[in-house]
């Protein structure tokens, strides 16, 4: 199957999601977001990073140092509770774009 | 959007940005080796898989770069860049760099020396509790033409209780006392207000108390409050002062307070501040009776009621004065139409000095723009030679916009340090700036650099540096490409557009440099004028003196009551001034011409009203004369003219009928036809007092300022008409220092208690007058001198810069057959030209603003044809020869050296 595109100013929302399941670091974020859209995803993993610090810098997630697996220092990043309510207000938003543009793809010529 | 979140962030960033740097190294890293680790696991080699992750995660730098941007300090990485090769340009061009600095030093300097004279003298609020409710009450006859006429104390009750817009009102009377009780005799300023005066300033004492209600006496309260620096030097600030007796003018009086170091009495006193201040009822002795027209009050300050604008009261006071000229038609003779006027406090304390203060703030603005216009000319020829590294960074990648900053960055570090360099000279300077600037101004003392004024220097930096920035910047913003590229290659650098832009730089700083001279012109014209001017008499070998008998309120305590006594002490002092070796004539007068400068004082001169035999006090005419006593020998000893009739001798005393001598100005204001001789003139309006004979015409004496021309005089007879006030005047060809002692020796021999003052010679005393003016003059025609300076040294550097540039061309048109008159005239003209656009635009811009320092002229109009000719052709000939010498360079490019070096 081939890999899809990122929606342009979907990569927030999804970084969000990732990081509401648990505090993550960048590479984890990555692997997350791969993992639940089961690999059908293609972000170009630099651009992770600058979103990550757009994301923080607007205080929607917060980051701590810590330890990774591997017993390395590395950078996690969890949530906030401003975050949480962005993401609540980005999905609600999704979904509703998604449910119109699709019953504007789902119209037939019968209906217009 | 979480604001204070982003701040936080922001600010993480620029306090922490070496750490953070390194913690988004730490970041990428870390990923960049995960990823290779899950490489690997998938089979790559260690070396694939470290490649194969830095291609997936692309440019570092680039993503690095986005991450900085997303917290918005990008920028302020870029500033540092910025400012590091800003540096190191200064540092490499030295030369550039200490013009720069040193113009922008005295420019900023400049300007903030001033600003804080301006800032404490006009801006500041008064050091009062509220002072914005403060004002001072003007009693005035616009019927008539006088101002500020005195007022009675009925006057002023009704303005306490009946006009209900003042929470309080003092009168206020200011004068020279002599303090004696204390360490020594003294002469000292003093101030007798009522008995709130201090509650209505809002004073809290140092030690003791002020005066209040408790103290009420109709005459003067035996009590006095003293200053700060009198308790310090007469009785070095002793905590036990409260209690004891200084006697003044010979009334005992118990200090009851200290005020505290910095409080000062809100008015003019003869000389330095007032330390003694007295308080009185005005209503009993030594005051008449208070009668409605017994106006006997000088001077009056109030506060407004709160909530009270100045509009609304001075309403309800016009009202008011009206109801009472209605009421006492006897006592405000219609004509008259007397009306109340205020006016706040702050402006009748500085009101005289603001043009000045405002006309020397203009001059520094003025010099600090040619300043900048000059560096950004520099800065200019420095970014045409840096045309191709701006076209090949542009070619690079780097934005405009990009490298319109970094120009802004390198010149706003140049203004800045430039700035501080100012304040630093302004703060170090300031004490020896303040000594030069005249003693008239007030709230002096108040100078100081505070906050206010520094943010102000920091404006003037900022402005500086955008002006001076801004072209070059936008310059380096227009680079086109491949011309700029290709032109470098040529290494010529005078392109049409930058050429443009210089031209109005030098056109601009030409202009701001004749409304400098301009300026300069018609103040040092007026200050010339002035020390040409005949004041009526001849000064030099004329030493004066003072000293003041005293005015106790207790006539028992008075040694001079009377005529008679008086008379005799002024004749044993003129005996004894006369007998001092070297003395040929002795005087006495109760003014010295142009020292009175404060009306309000006791024993200050003050324009009276004069009644004149035949002409009716009701005819409309402004009937008004300054009086002035002297004695017989005064005009001799000033080698004043006497026009007609005679002096006064020794017989016109006391008994005698009293007589008068007019000047010049009285008799053509009053006698404009007929004889002045042998008619009758009497002072006040009390119909009882004997009239006084004109017995004589002299011409005019500059009594009240050489600026000030046509106010009446009439002279009387000390021995007829005695004046405590008595200043000798002694023609003599020694100088004033050796006389000194003597003089104090005789005057004391005569009155131990007799402070005497202000020993000085009749020039110095003139010079003096002169202060304020001289210090304006000199320093605007001081900011013209360098702004000349400067603007020649601008057209200097243009020229030789195109010479420098177009010597491939001069040496092609030489080789072509030109002349060297022809190369000779190309540049002079070029030169010429710009210099004659700017004096236009100058001359033009001079003439529509020069009536805004018409009150600080005399004798020279805002328009003087002189000041409009020889400014602008003083100013074409600097440029001129400015313009010559890189010209006359440009004839000695060797044609064949030009051309082979191409």
């Amino acid at each position: 199957m081939e890999q899809i595109d990122l929606l342009q100013g979907t990569l927030d929302m999804l970084i969000l999601k990732a990081v509401s399941l648990g505090p993550l670091h960048g590479y984890g974020v990555l692997l997350r977001i791969q993992q639940i859209s089961g690999e059908q995803l293609e972000i170009q993993q630099g651009s992770l990073y600058p979103a990550l610090y757009r994301l923080e810098h607007r205080g929607w997630i917060t980051s701590e140092w810590g330890e990774s697996d591997n017993n390395r220092k590395a950078k996690f990043y969890s949530l906030t509770a401003s975050g949480r309510r962005q993401l609540h207000a980005e999905t609600e938003k999704w979904n509703r774009m998604a449910s119109l543009i699709a019953s504007i793809l789902r119209t037939t010529p019968e209906q217009v | 959007m979480n604001l204070p979140a982003r701040f936080r962030s922001w600010l993480k960033w620029i306090v922490n940005g070496q750490r953070l740097e390194s913690e988004m190294e730490t970041e990428v890293r870390f990923h960049l080796e995960s990823y290779a680790a899950d490489l690997v696991r998938q089979g790559l080699s260690q070396q694939e898989a470290v490649r194969q992750a830095r291609i997936e995660f692309g440019g570092i730098e680039s993503h690095k770069d986005a991450m900085r941007a997303s917290v918005g300090v990008r920028w302020w990485g870029e500033l540092g860049l910025d400012l590091s090769h800003g540096l190191r340009l200064l540092r490499k061009n030295r030369g550039f760099t200490a013009v720069a600095v040193l113009t922008l030093a005295l420019g900023v300097g400049a300007n903030t020396a001033i600003f804080s004279i301006v800032n404490a003298v006009l801006l500041r609020s008064l050091p009062y509790h509220d002072p914005d409710r403060l004002v001072r009450i003007y009693f005035n006859e616009p019927g008539v033409g006088l101002r500020d006429v005195p007022f009675s104390k009925p006057e002023l009750d009704d303005l306490q209780t009946r006009a209900g817009v003042f929470e309080d009102v003092t009168p206020i009377f200011e004068g020279s006392e002599n303090l004696t009780g204390a360490k020594q005799p003294e002469r000292v300023e003093g101030v007798n207000g009522s008995f709130s005066y201090f509650s209505m300033l809002g004073v809290t004492p140092q030690i003791g108390r002020l005066f209040g209600p408790q103290d009420f006496a109709p005459g003067f309260a035996p009590e006095a409050v003293i200053s700060d620096g009198l308790w310090r030097r007469a009785y070095g600030a002793d905590p036990n002062v409260l209690g004891r007796t200084l006697r003044i003018d010979n009334d005992p009086l118990t200090v009851i307070g200290v005020l505290p170091r910095g409080f000062r009495h809100p008015g003019p006193t003869t000389s330095g501040d007032a330390e003694v201040f007295g308080a009185g009822g005005f209503s009993g002795d030594p005051f008449p009776p208070p009668m409605r027209g017994t106006r006997i009050l000088v001077s009056g300050i109030g506060r407004l009621k709160p909530g009270l604008t100045l509009a609304q009261a001075q309403a309800r006071l016009t009202a008011m004065a009206a109801q009472l000229r209605h009421d006492f038609p006897t006592d405000y003779p219609h004509q008259a139409q007397w009306a109340i006027e205020i006016q706040p406090l702050q402006g009748t304390l500085v009101g005289k000095v603001r043009p000045m203060l405002l006309v020397l703030l203009g001059a520094v603005i003025l010099i600090v723009f040619i300043v900048s216009l000059n560096i950004a000319n520099l800065l200019l020829a420095r970014a045409s030679g840096r045309q191709q590294e701006m076209a090949v960074r542009l070619a690079l990648g780097a934005s405009r916009s990009r490298m319109v900053r970094q120009m802004l960055t390198e010149s706003m570090l140049l203004s800045l340090i430039g700035g501080a360099a100012g304040i630093a000279t302004a703060v170090a300077t300031l004490g020896f700036i303040l000594r030069f600037v005249p003693s008239n101004v007030p709230r002096l003392n108040e100078v100081r650099i505070d906050w206010v004024v520094l943010a102000f220097a920091l404006l003037i930096s900022i402005l500086t540096g955008l002006l001076f920035g801004l072209a070059p910047a936008l310059h380096s913003a227009k680079v086109a490409l491949s011309s700029a590229i290709r032109e470098g290659g040529r290494g010529s650098g005078y392109s049409t557009k930058t050429g443009r832009l210089r031209d109005v730089l030098i056109v601009s700083e030409l202009a701001f440099a004749v409304i400098l001279m301009v300026g300069a012109g018609l103040l040092l014209r007026t200050l010339r004028d002035l020390l040409q001017e005949n004041p009526g008499f001849n000064p030099t070998q004329v030493v004066t003196a003072n000293t003041w008998l005293g005015n106790p309120n207790d006539p028992k305590t008075d040694p001079y009551l009377g005529i008679p006594g008086k008379a005799a002490f002024d004749r044993e002092l003129q005996r004894r001034m006369k007998a001092i070796p070297g003395v040929e004539l002795a005087a006495i007068t109760s003014s010295i011409p142009t020292t009175n400068s404060n009306s309000n004082a006791v024993g200050g001169l003050r324009i009276e009203r004069l009644a004149i035999e035949d002409r009716p006090v009701e005819s409309s005419q402004d009937l008004r004369a300054e009086r002035i006593r002297i004695s017989p020998d005064y005009f001799k000893v000033l080698q004043t003219t006497l026009l007609r009739g005679r002096s006064f001798t020794e017989g016109d005393e006391d008994g005698k009928p009293p007589v008068a001598i007019i000047d010049e100005s009285t008799a053509n204001k009053y006698w404009p036809t007929g004889d002045p001789l042998g008619r009758q003139v009497r002072f006040g309006n009390d119909p009882t007092k004997p009239w006084t004979t004109v017995v004589g015409v002299i011409k005019d004496i500059k009594n009240d300022g050489l600026d000030i021309d046509g106010v009446p005089h009439i002279y009387v007879s000390v021995y007829q008409d005695p004046s405590k006030q008595v200043s000798v005047v002694l023609r003599t060809s020694l100088p004033a220092t050796l006389l000194e002692p003597q003089i104090r020796h005789e005057i004391q021999s005569v009155d131990p208690g007799l402070p005497v003052f202000n020993v000085s010679s009749m020039n110095d005393i003139l010079d003096r007058s002169l202060a304020s003016r001289r210090f304006s003059a000199d320093l605007v025609g001081g900011f013209a001198g360098l702004a000349v300076l400067l603007a020649s040294i601008g057209i200097y550097g243009l020229l030789a810069y195109m010479v420098g540039q177009r010597s491939r061309e001069i040496g092609l048109r030489m080789a072509l057959g030109a002349r060297r008159d022809d190369i000779l005239r190309i540049f002079l003209r070029k030169g010429v030209a710009l210099a004659g656009v700017g004096i236009v635009a100058g001359v033009v811009v001079s003439a529509s603003t020069a009536s805004m320092m018409a009150s600080l002229l005399y004798g020279v109009r805002p328009h003087d044809p002189a000041v409009f000719l020889i400014v602008p052709l003083l100013l074409l000939a600097v440029a001129a020869v400015a313009s010559y010498l890189p010209a006359r360079r440009a004839t000695k490019v060797d044609p064949m050296f030009a051309l082979r070096e191409a």
